[in-house]
Order: C-alpha cells, then structure tokens, then sequence
C-alpha cells in the first residue's frame, strides 16, 4: 500500500512515461515538468502558441529534456486542444497549466465536449495525516456542491477506484456527519445510513462502509467506544466522505493549515485523470498528484 | 484577554467555586473531571442523575459524593430540565452536560429561553486553542442549528461575539466560512457573508469585523494566493477568533478535529441566564475539565456584568 506522497513518486519511477497534456504553462509549471520529466514518469506535451512556448522552454532545464510542443497561435484555443488530444488517446493525463480555474472547470466539466466520463466527476484529497505513515482520502472537497444520495454514491465509487490504485484492498469508508446516530432532521446522516446499507448488500466490492459517524468517532476508536459506536472503520478509516462542499473544503484546509498536513488530490470520473490547481497544494505534492495519474494511467484505473 | 486555557485555568481557580449543575455524571471520566474541578475549588457540584450509577463510578474514582447535593432522576430529559431549570433560577451559576445525549439538553435550554421570553437563540461554540495562535479561536454553531438561515446566522454571531467580548476580545475578527469556488453555482453561505459584512461594517453587530475571505486558504493566503513551500511557515496569528460555519455538520465536523490535530477543544452554550458546557459524551476526564473552568470563567463574567 503507497502510505506517503514520497512513495507515490517511487511507485510511479521506472515504468511507461505517461503524456501529460498542459494548456498554457506558466513558469511555475516549467519547474515541476522538469522534476517529473527526470524522475521518468512524464512526457510533457506544452499547448500553445509555438514561438511563446520555445522561449518559455528555453529559460528553463526542460529545454534539455524531452517534451513536445503542440502549436496553438490561439491562445484561447489551448484548453480545448488538450482536452482534444486526451479525448483522441495523444495524452493520458491533462492539468490545468496556465488556465484560469473557472474556465478550466467548466470546459473539463462540460457535458458534451469536456472530459466526463458519467454524470458525476468529483475530486478527491488525499491527506497524508500526521504522526502515521497513511494516507487518507477526503471527498467530495472540490466539485460538487449538495450531492444528493445518489451523487454520494459515484463520489464514493470513484473514491474507491482511487483508493485501489493506492493499494488499499478493503477501504475501510466513514461518511461523516455532525452526529453518530441517524437523525431524519440532519439529511446527511440519512445518506451516511443510506450507504452504509448499501455497502452492507455488497454494493461497494470489499469496502466497508459505515455512517454516520462524527468526526470523534471516524478518528478515534476510544472516542466512538465511549460513545458505543463499534466499527472496524472507527480510528482507522481510509476514505472520509463528506456531507457536502462546504464541509468538504474547509475540512482538507483545516488539516492542512492548523494541521500542517500535506495534501494532494485528483479529480475522478473523468475519461482520463485531470489535476486541477489547487493554491493550497505545494510542488512537492504536486509531482505526487502526477504520479498518482500515471499510476492511474498504467492500471486503467478511473478512464477509459 | 484570554488567551489560552492555561489563562481560563488560573481564572476558574481564582473566580471559582461555582456552584454547577452536572447532568447524568454517570461515567467515570465525567465524575474524574467533577472530581478533580472540584478539589481544585473550582465548583460546588450538584450530581443530577441515577443514583446508583453515579454511586458507582464515584467509587471507582475515589470520590466521596455523600457532601454533595443529590437529584436522583432517570429520566433523560427530567435530567435535563432540573438542571437548566436550576440554571434559569438562579440556583446554580453553571450546568455541564454529562454522559447524556446532547439534543436533551439544548431542548431544556430552547424551552427554558422560550419561558423567559429572552428572544436568544441557543447556539454553542466550540473553542480550540492552537499551538502558535495567541487567543483562542471559536466555531459556530456546532450543536443546535441544522441549516441556519440568514436571520439565525445573525443571531449565531451575536451570541459568538458576546462569549468574545466575555473572553476580553473586544473587536474579534469572525470568518465567515462558505464552500465558493471559482465555478459553478453560487452559494447561499456566500450571500450570507457578503449579507454580514455589510451589516457589520455598519455596526449591527456589536463590535465586530468579518474578514474579508471565505474559506481558511484565503485567511492564509489571500484571494489568489499560493502556498510557497510547506504549512510550516504560515502566519497563523491571522487566525480570526470565530469562524461561522455554514451548517452544523461544518463546524461540528471541523471542530473535533482536535482529535487528529496538537488542538485543546471545549465547547460551551452561553445561555440568556448562565453558561452551559458542552461536552462531547466520548471527551476524556481532562478535557471535560478544561470546559468546567471556561463554564466557571464565563459564568463569573456573566455574573460580573449583571452586577
């Protein structure tokens, strides 16, 4: 099982380079492209206009190192021919590069031209929690703003798409909510019962899934035992699934900047893994992010 | 100012003892924490509850409760009510919730308020106190309020910034969190906060000021900010003193992280009559402590400003 970012780029060393489509790179970009490109796991494909992506490489270490450039004298057309390129198989993986985030977003998501691959694309942060060699999933904390039951439920599969190509066989899943106990007031412990029947049913493969659980209880097994709550996902679950965005995000950046916790992520669900720039999300992780798609690139986990 | 709970310790020492109202302390780290507050001399303890439950794990303590008043009640919510009720009265100055349920004890305090026609909206707010962070620093409402509209979300501030003004912060810096992004669909939570904003900076909340960010990677750094290298040199000291969460699964959530993070938690109820401490039925016996004393601190300071 891959328990930290610095195994995740190890694990990604040695094997089939994956072609990594970047719209409009910014120097920044540059700087982390040179990193993946040496450790061999990338192939860096640079959209834009020609002349302007010449002089940027030529600045910068990549200009010794291989990586193609795809002429677009159109600026505005980058986006779109990377996300052509993905769709035509020419690049495995797309980032958003020098893009804005809305604009990338909402191409990437677009129903008939972006990259989705179901109805429900979610994006997942993993978490490499303090004082222990384990990575933890956090989703949805990017996309979706109130996922009803059934959104829940594709955020979760894609989760666990992601949490196989990190080696974890029987994740072990807690959906979250304010309380531990089904409450038909707070809807998203209805949900967190909801999934947990399903997962009971065999509808989640290995998972094991239980909710509701609190926050006391999804992180610590004495916390839930004086609550009785007994579980073999108390204290020790690989996936948190969150109510909605706007636990979601506040909850990866609390563990973050209170925490001092790195994180990553990806978003799912797409026809190929897409990496979204995150501002909170250092170089360091950022390389892990890229490691993680190519992974997902060579098991055929999560696109097509 | 408070700053820390080391600074509310040594005030409940020197304020204390109050007299406490604890309900159902029928489990051994909450007698622990009743036990210890009050050879501390911080509280008076009034055991409300199962008789032979809590003769029990007072044996297992070692703690001789026969001194003390004793309301022997199994009923839950009776529990619950005696011991607001007592509170409302006038009777005792705090109330702790045991190793009870939660939803009894806020529907105590509803009705109880509802009795007093107080108009005061029951909230709680839990504080953690952070390594690197010079005053403590607040969620709300992480108890009561499922999906607060705007009119509760006003209410859900004012009672956060009286606690602040209680603890010594007297112009406290509140953010109020919402899920935005970039894309997609607006959100209510943030017409809410630019709703709160307005308001506060025309003075309809008290002696305020909401930052101006949405979520805690803007608190840190800034709208269109990066992170430069790692978490470890970010200047914590932006940390606003409140954050008002969007719902109750927000800041119930975030707030016991505390569990996963070098973060102290306690939460407290401040009620029209008195404080009420909130303890997490799975907290152990020292953090139930620490929310004894902020009960004591924020009573004596209540009491102060009624004298």
């Amino acid at each position: 099982m891959i328990g930290t970012f610095q195994k995740m780029i190890a694990s990604a060393r040695g094997g089939v380079r994956a072609r990594l489509a970047v719209p409009l790179p910014i120097k920044q970009d540059l700087d982390l492209l040179c990193r993946v490109t040496e450790e061999g796991f990338i192939l860096p494909v640079l959209i834009g206009d020609g002349g302007a992506m010449e002089s940027l490489v030529k600045k910068s270490p990549l200009s010794s190192l291989e990586h193609e450039i795809v002429n677009v004298e159109d600026p505005g057309e980058a986006l779109s021919t990377a996300i052509t390129l993905v769709r035509e198989g020419r690049a495995d993986i797309l980032m958003q590069g020098g893009i804005g985030q809305k604009p990338f977003m909402e191409e990437v998501l677009d129903a008939k031209n972006g990259l989705l691959k179901s109805k429900v694309a979610s994006y997942a942060s993993i978490v490499q929690f303090q004082r222990r060699e384990k990575l933890v999933l956090v989703t949805d904390t990017f996309i979706n703003n109130f996922p009803g039951i059934a959104e829940k439920q594709i955020i979760l599969e894609n989760a666990l798409g992601l949490a196989g190509i990190l080696g974890m066989e029987e994740p072990k899943v807690a959906v979250i909510s304010a309380i531990e106990q089904v409450n038909p007031s707070i809807p998203s412990t209805l949900d967190a019962a909801a999934l947990a029947k399903m997962a009971e049913r065999g509808q989640f493969g290995k998972a094991v899934v239980d909710g509701p659980l609190d926050m006391d209880c999804a992180l610590s097994r004495v916390a839930a035992a004086r609550k009785n709550v007994r579980s073999v996902v108390t204290g020790n679950a690989d996936i948190y699934l969150v109510p909605e965005i706007e636990t979601g995000l506040p909850l990866v950046q609390a563990l973050c900047f209170f925490g001092g916790m790195k994180t990553a992520g990806m978003m799912l669900g797409a026809k190929v893994p897409v990496i979204p720039d995150i501002p909170f999300i250092s170089d360091e992780e950022r390389a892990a992010e890229l490691a993680l798609a190519v992974l997902m690139t060579r098991k055929g986990g999560n696109h097509e | 100012m408070i700053r820390s709970l080391s600074d509310i310790s040594r005030l409940a020492l020197e304020k204390g003892p109050k007299k406490l109202a604890v309900l159902a302390p029928e489990d051994e780290e909450f007698m622990l924490a009743v036990k210890r507050s009050w050879e501390k001399g911080c509280i008076e303890p009034v055991l409300i509850g199962d008789r032979d439950k809590m003769a029990r794990v007072a044996e297992t303590v070692g703690f001789d409760i026969s001194r003390f008043e004793q309301i022997v009640e199994h009923d839950r919510q009776t529990v619950s009510d005696l011991g607001i009720g007592m509170l409302f009265s006038g009777d005792v100055s705090v109330v702790s919730k045991g190793q009870i349920t939660t939803s009894y004890v806020y529907r105590s305090i509803i009705r109880a308020e509802a009795k007093a026609a107080s108009g005061m909206t029951v909230t709680v707010v839990s504080i953690w106190e952070v390594p690197g962070v010079d005053h403590l620093v607040g969620f709300t409402d992480s108890g009561v309020n499922i999906r607060p509209d705007f009119k509760t979300k006003v209410e859900i501030l004012r009672n956060a910034v009286f606690l602040c003004h209680l603890l010594g912060y007297e112009t406290p810096g509140i953010a109020v969190l919402s899920g935005r992004r970039t894309f997609g669909e607006d959100l209510p939570s943030y017409a809410d906060y630019e709703l709160l904003r307005r308001m506060a900076g025309s003075g309809c909340l008290g002696d305020c000021e909401i930052l101006e960010a949405t979520s805690i990677a803007e608190i840190f750094l800034g709208a269109g900010g990066r992170l430069k290298e790692s978490f470890d040199g970010i200047d914590l000291s932006k940390t606003p003193h409140i954050f008002l969460a969007p719902c109750l699964d927000t800041a119930n959530i975030l707030a016991k992280l505390d569990l996963a993070m070098d973060i102290k938690r306690c939460s407290i109820s401040v009620t029209s009559r008195g404080a009420v401490c909130i303890p997490a039925r799975s907290d152990l016996s020292s953090a139930i402590e620490d929310q004894i004393e902020m009960g004591v601190v924020v009573a004596d300071r209540i009491q102060e400003g009624v004298r």
